[in-house]
């Protein structure tokens, strides 16, 4: 999932998720039992519940990226099939920028 | 404004919202190093996996439009709003991608006018461009004004720092990284969005006792209307006349003029999308882009839609109003129709949901997930931006011939330089609303013949540039005349229709809207072919790679089947069709 950039776009993607999902899950830890303040949610802790939601979803993201590490590179066109022959037509019509 | 806010934010909120800033910021800054070419900048690269175009494809259009408009939709017409996604989008994508994208990205075009110019000519092009450089600047400036009313109303913030503050990071990011930044960062706003309305559909469902307790509340409120007890939540049944459902348009004008015409003509021919996929690293991730972003937008219906029903059926019952505020007049009392009933302001059924449900800390979350729908559809429109304007105006009408560094340098001008006039365009539609009214009429009478020429020019070699070009501006025209001589029931003349004298009344707003893109599209249709006819075609030779007939079919068959676009596409196509029997 890595781009030219050679940045998974996981990484980003994943840390922001699992920080969210601590923000969350920590302040729903912090606030449980405060009746007053789940009453809007139906007097579930939601922000528990859904911070441990983005968390383990922010983990999944950072492990697969870290297994994926060094593997996804930068694809050039020339080491693909298809790349070769997208290059070869765009040579025979001249349409090279 | 001087009306309490709605909520007051607390500090977990306020760390939900800068984590989301940092996140956004560091993706650029972690890109910064590699815009070293125009393509790069532009396209990036043109080196993206189809699965993080795919998601970027649909979150460059999860703007406010989409958020805070689809919510809106859910409370006024139920879960026919569906259609936007089940008749419309789905299919339109498919197509562009199994059929449209081998001449997008095959035939090296930079941008959808540079196509125009590749298959007709610069003036095509230029037409194309041009309408196309002012949309994107005026829908971004429409799309900040109702985020700094909306943020002004819901948390009292000043509505000059909410749009300074979020077209400055959105202009950061840009610059930094690109549009390998915009798209890294539109995958990310699409798990935020995700994530932050997810938790507000089930709450929403369980309050109000699940699709079963939906049901029954919003026949109620059918009921309550004049419309039979289903209308809001079945999404054919009560098609076959417009007085029948809450939309106001029968069956034919719906498939034909949304399905069709609109439809089409956004997903296939609008840059800000299609741009999405020509950053792909190869062909087959280029058409496989619309076909992976297919999949989660047949789902967003229960994403967006939902909450805005949900408001509609929550809250105090009896009024048939729920959640939804009625919208108020100049000097704070409630605007009523014609029939002396309040007039809704849908655009908060979704904002009110959040407000209802969320307790702070998730909270939090949900208004960091509306921020990001508006900073997405911005950087969707400035990387959209700059890219028409650099590739298919300054390029080829100002500057020819410099070098590469040159438009690199010129493409991040014209990122600041968009942000700038956006801005502009916000305040523009604070001070006069109809303006801004007049100036998306306008649009729409430009984009709803687009997809006739595109679909000729791809499909019928024998279409020719001058062709193009005057069918063109006579279904932009024809629109115009249709929209002048109609008016959808209930409206004043002017700004909705009827100037030119009313010929004929449309039940709803949507009905005509309809129906012009139908008129556009046929006279658009048949000018080409006529004007083509009568012109000079080009050789053969010359549309090799543009047409359909004179390119090489992509080859799919050396992929294994199941990552072959046509069976993607076959089976986005069967989960759609059991969508729309599900919510017949």
């Amino acid at each position: 999932m890595s781009g030219a950039a050679g940045l998974d776009v996981r990484w980003p993607i994943g840390g922001l998720f699992a920080v969210l999902g601590l923000i969350l899950a920590g302040y729903g830890i912090a606030t449980a039992g405060h009746m007053d303040l789940y009453a809007r949610s139906l007097s579930i802790n939601v922000n528990l519940w859904w911070g441990l939601v983005l968390l383990v979803f922010g983990a999944a993201l950072l492990l697969g990226a870290r297994a994926g590490r060094g593997r996804a590179g930068v694809k050039q066109a020339l080491d693909t099939a298809e790349g070769r022959q997208t290059e070869a037509r765009e040579h025979q019509l001249g349409l090279e920028r | 404004m001087a009306a309490a806010p709605v909520v007051q934010l607390t500090p977990v909120d306020y760390a939900v919202m800068a984590t989301y800033f940092i996140a956004v910021l560091g993706v650029g800054w972690g890109l910064r190093r590699v815009m070293r070419t125009s393509t790069d900048f532009f396209l990036s690269g043109r080196s993206l996996s189809p699965w993080i175009t795919g998601l970027a494809f649909i979150s460059a259009n999860l703007g406010a439009q989409e958020v805070i408009g689809m919510g809106a939709s859910g409370a006024k017409y139920g879960i026919a709003t569906s259609h936007f996604y089940w008749v419309g989008a789905i299919p339109a994508m498919v197509f562009v991608g199994l059929f449209m994208m081998p001449f997008y990205y095959g035939s090296r075009a930079r941008s959808v006018p540079e196509y125009l110019r590749l298959r007709f000519d610069e003036k095509t092009r230029t037409l194309n461009a041009a309408s196309f450089a002012v949309m994107t600047i005026f829908s971004s400036g429409v799309s900040m004004y109702a985020m700094g009313k909306l943020m002004n109303l819901l948390l009292g913030w000043s509505f000059d720092l909410s749009i300074v503050v979020s077209a400055c990071i959105v202009l950061a990011y840009v610059l930094l990284g690109g549009l390998t930044s915009a798209i890294y960062n539109e995958v990310l706003q699409f798990f935020l969005i995700v994530f932050g309305f997810a938790p507000l559909v089930g709450l929403g469902l369980v309050a109000v006792g699940g699709w079963q307790g939906l049901s029954t509340r919003l026949s109620e409120v059918a009921t309550m209307r004049g419309l039979p007890p289903d209308a809001y939540t079945h999404a054919w049944t009560n098609l076959d006349s417009a007085a029948h459902n809450p939309v106001g348009v029968e069956w034919f004008g719906l498939v034909a003029g949304l399905g069709f015409v609109l439809s089409f003509g956004y997903w296939c021919t609008d840059f800000l999308v299609v741009q999405r996929a020509m950053a792909a690293d190869s062909m087959t991730a280029a058409r496989r882009t619309p076909l992976i972003a297919a999949v989660p937008k047949m789902l967003f219906p229960f994403l967006v839609i939902l909450p805005g029903m949900i408001a509609l059926a929550l809250g105090s019952g009896g009024s048939g109003q729920g959640l939804v505020p009625a919208k108020l007049a100049a000097d704070g009392t409630p605007l009523l129709d014609a029939a002396g009933r309040a007039v809704l302001d849908y655009d908060l059924a979704t904002p009110m949901m959040l407000v209802h449900l969320f307790p702070s800390g998730l909270l939090g979350l949900g208004v960091t997930a509306l921020l990001a729908s508006f900073m997405s559809g911005m950087a969707g429109n400035v990387t959209a931006f700059n890219t028409v304007w650099t590739y298919d105006i300054y390029q080829s009408h100002i500057r020819r011939g410099a070098s590469d560094a040159h438009y690199l340098w010129m493409g991040r001008i014209a990122t600041v330089g968009g942000v700038f006039l956006a801005l502009g365009a916000a305040y523009v539609a604070g001070a006069f609303n109809n303006i801004m009214d007049l100036l998306q009429l306008v649009f729409a009478f430009v984009n709803a013949p687009l997809f006739a020429t595109f679909a000729l020019g791809m499909f019928w070699r024998r279409s020719t540039g001058h062709g193009a070009f005057w069918g063109l501006l006579a279904g932009t025209l024809a629109a115009a005349v249709h929209h002048g001589l109609t008016l959808p029931a209930g409206t004043h003349v002017g700004v909705k229709g009827g100037y030119l004298g009313v010929v004929h009344t449309y039940p709803s707003e949507l009905a005509q809207t309809f129906w012009t893109a139908i008129v556009a599209w046929v006279t658009c249709f048949l000018v080409t072919i006529l004007v083509s006819l009568a012109t000079a075609p080009r050789p053969a030779e010359e549309l090799r790679g543009l047409v359909y007939s004179l390119t090489d079919r992509p080859a799919d068959e050396s992929l294994p089947w199941l990552r072959r676009p046509s069976t993607l596409a076959a089976l986005v196509l069967v989960l759609t069709l059991a969508l729309n029997l599900v919510f017949f």
